[in-house]
């Protein structure tokens, strides 16, 4: 009886761990579910607020926002198109965050990597694969600056990013102007790579043809093979393991003999390295050119809300930016009706939720504790019971048989 | 001189936003709460503040008699709305003790979007500038003195591009410094942001602290929002640009201390106007660089970066900040 009892035990903590996994998925799936709700809400009372109410436009706009992606070709690769440099900035970003760092500079990162991607596709006739490598390289030089800031000077990483952030941007503008043969066609716009060296453009193994759009190229697979990578390297790894330390309580790791200055350092050269990778699979795509900016540019910052809804964890970082990839498709399915912003306006509400989303989960985990410790208690109480009556039956029944025998 | 004048009166027109910012800032995180939602709160104050302008009373006979007085009611009302979106930030961060990093940047995601979505339905599709009203500067006419009798150097640094909302920062400034450190409130504020449960101990509502010291933020945030639209221009795209980012910047330079904060926006503004200058202002070398101008922008950032590194040392952030108040660790 004891023995059966323990095995039911110990099977029900095994149990335990894979439950906050399931929590931690469904309260991302609830913060979901109420953030297009309140997405949908918004278009109703925006309708109110316009000057000439038409209620049937949200409607139709909410038909559109979830058809539009399944319209064409284009529309639908666009999703892991998009989902790409989401990935790769998402990773870029919850890296940063495992050891307990905000790389909020990633757009100055992804800025950096772009420009140096296509200095190489253009000036250099690099190939594609050269390019991309240096993309590496230049963000992660950019990245690396906070990151020697914060161990050096003990600076928060925030502040020195955003600086950077800007200083890059007007830095790869400044550079930009200064070498024309970049740009010989248009002043601000880098030459089309179809033009000056397609062999910089990322392969799409003839895919591209065949389903008569120019969205397919191997970055998906280079970003989820480089996530699988980031899995492995945290959660396999000493390296890994020293991060996650340093992230969650600096000076006990540093007690435990970690270099913490050495582990920020190096976060934030793979964290920019990632964010400069997603910048030249962007700009190698073939599909926009390198133009002078006079604003940081979004893609860096989305990573924010990618890494956010994956709890920082790489692998549920592919299925999230896939996720926002396919919402940033559908936004442009709006154009008419409504501005593309509504995706943002959805993954701000996701986000919001999720904040307090995992809070939420663990309330329903309590209360759903609370009720199985009261059953459990109820089946001991009736198992006693059972134990009783068997035990009355057991004796009553020897004392049959011993009245049997004595019979 | 000309040029002299011109560039202390944008210094000061672009420092009036990052001082506002700065300085939500800096209630909110004396208060224990990181607040990385600046920039939307800003959106937000912009936003309602400039829609109230064009929207609200500009076409009124209020506006044609008094419009300094309308320009006030439009602080008030780009305070307001910053403080009541700011409490989204409070009510996940506070009540419901989520990752105030988290719930911050979601809150900066949403008010552009928000923003350009209501221009879009209020102003109409493909429009989302708000055009802001002529007659919101402050004019020598509304203190009784006649354009003729004024100085042009004087006319230029005062008259020509300062709002409303540059005496009434510097009266913020001054009443900020007061209730932070000659105040009981401020006392109390400060505490919950350094030690909550000593705070909580000798009975101070650490909840009600902090939503005070955000909602405050928000106001001042909104505020600061509305400075920005003024300051950029007539015609207003609901964005801010990324000052709420440089507010927070700027809040750490002047290391949480009203004073410092008003140092570091000037001086970071002083860099700013410069670099936008840089084209017309010739005793600036070129270094034969086309379009050096891109050099000058940088200069804020890179020199900011280097001051902080030297006085680093100083640097002290309230110690209980980012920690959702927790009275089982008393």
């Amino acid at each position: 009886m004891f023995d059966f009892k323990f095995l039911k035990k110990s099977t029900s903590t095994e149990q335990k761990g894979e439950k906050d996994k399931e929590y931690a998925f469904l309260s991302a799936v609830l913060s979901i579910i109420v953030g297009l709700l309140v997405a949908v809400l918004l278009l109703f009372v925006l309708e109110f607020a316009a000057a000439e109410s038409d209620f049937s436009k949200p409607l139709l706009g909410i038909q559109k926002y979830f058809t539009y992606t399944f319209t064409s070709s284009t529309t639908f690769t666009k999703i892991f198109y998009n989902a790409a440099p989401l990935m790769l900035t998402g990773l870029a970003v919850g890296f940063a965050f495992k050891a307990g760092l905000f790389n909020i500079g990633a757009t100055g990162q992804y800025t950096f990597g772009a420009f140096f991607a296509i200095v190489a596709a253009i000036l250099w006739q690099a190939p594609w694969w050269a390019a991309l490598l240096l993309s590496i390289v230049a963000g992660a030089l950019w990245g690396v600056i906070p990151g020697l800031f914060k161990a050096f000077f003990n600076i928060n990483e925030v502040i020195t990013s955003i600086m950077l952030n800007w200083a890059g941007l007007y830095l790869a503008n400044l550079l930009f102007y200064n070498l024309p043969q970049m740009h010989t066609v248009l002043p601000n716009r880098s030459d089309s790579l179809r033009s000056v060296n397609p062999k910089a453009i990322l392969p799409d193994f003839g895919l591209n043809q065949i389903f008569n759009t120019s969205y397919i190229n191997i970055g998906i697979i280079i970003a989820i093979l480089v996530a699988i990578l980031i899995y492995i390297v945290l959660e396999k790894t000493v390296f890994g393991y020293e991060i996650k330390a340093c992230g969650s309580n600096r000076n006990a790791s540093l007690y435990a003999g970690i270099k913490t200055k050495s582990t920020i350092i190096y976060t934030m050269l793979i964290s920019g390295g990632l964010a400069g990778l997603a910048g030249g699979v962007v700009y190698l795509a073939g599909t926009v050119e390198f133009t002078v900016q006079s604003n940081l540019l979004a893609m860096g910052f989305n990573g924010i809300p990618v890494a956010l809804l994956a709890y920082s964890n790489p692998l549920s970082i592919i299925a999230t930016s896939i996720f926002i990839g396919f919402l940033e498709s559908s936004g442009s399915g709006l154009q008419g009706l409504y501005s593309y912003e509504m995706t943002s306006v959805i993954l701000s509400v996701i986000i919001y939720f999720s904040a307090f989303a995992l809070i939420v989960g663990h309330f329903i985990k309590k209360t759903l504790k609370r009720k199985r410790d009261k059953e459990s208690i109820l089946e001991e109480e009736n198992l006693i019971v059972d134990q009783n009556d068997n035990e009355i039956k057991q004796s009553e029944d020897e004392q049959l048989d011993e009245k049997g025998v004595v019979k | 001189m000309d040029i002299f004048s011109i560039l202390v009166s944008k210094t000061i027109v672009y420092a009036i936003p990052l001082l506002l910012g700065a300085l939500a800032g800096m209630f909110s995180e004396r208060s224990g709460i990181i607040n990385i939602a600046l920039e939307g709160i800003m959106v937000f104050g912009s936003l309602f503040g400039a829609l109230f302008l064009t929207r609200g009373i500009m076409d009124s006979a209020l506006a044609a008699s008094h419009p300094q007085f309308v320009v006030f009611l439009a602080i008030l009302v780009a305070g307001l709305s910053g403080g009541i979106y700011s409490l989204l930030l409070g009510f996940a961060a506070i009540k419901l003790k989520a990752n105030q990093v988290i719930s911050g940047t979601a809150l900066n995601i949403f008010a552009p979007a928000f923003a350009i979505l209501l221009a879009y339905s209020v102003i109409s599709l493909g429009v989302s500038s708000i055009r802001l009203p002529r007659g919101i500067v402050m004019s020598p006419e509304i203190f009784g003195l006649e354009i003729a009798n004024i100085p042009r150097w004087l006319y230029t640094m005062v008259f020509s591009s300062l709002y409303l909302t540059t005496p009434i920062s510097i009266i913020i400034l001054i009443i900020s410094f007061i209730t932070l450190y000659k105040t009981k409130f401020g006392l109390r504020l400060r505490a919950c942001g350094e030690h909550p449960q000593a705070a909580d101990s000798v009975g101070i509502n650490v909840t009600r602290m902090r939503y005070t010291g955000v909602f405050i933020s928000g106001i001042l945030a909104g505020i600061g929002g509305l400075a920005f639209a003024m300051a950029n221009g007539s015609n207003h795209e609901p964005d801010v640009l990324g000052y709420g980012f440089l507010a927070l910047a700027v809040m750490i330079f002047g290391n949480w201390k009203p004073f410092k904060i008003l140092f570091g926006a000037l001086f970071f503004s002083l860099f700013k106007t410069i670099a936008v200058f840089a084209a017309t202002l010739s005793f600036l070398p070129s270094f034969g660089l086309n379009k050096v101008d891109n050099l000058y922008k940088t200069l804020p950032y890179i020199i900011t970066l280097i001051v902080l590194a030297f006085t680093s040392k100083k640097s002290r952030a309230p110690k209980a900040e980012g920690i959702p108040y927790d009275p089982g660790q008393r």
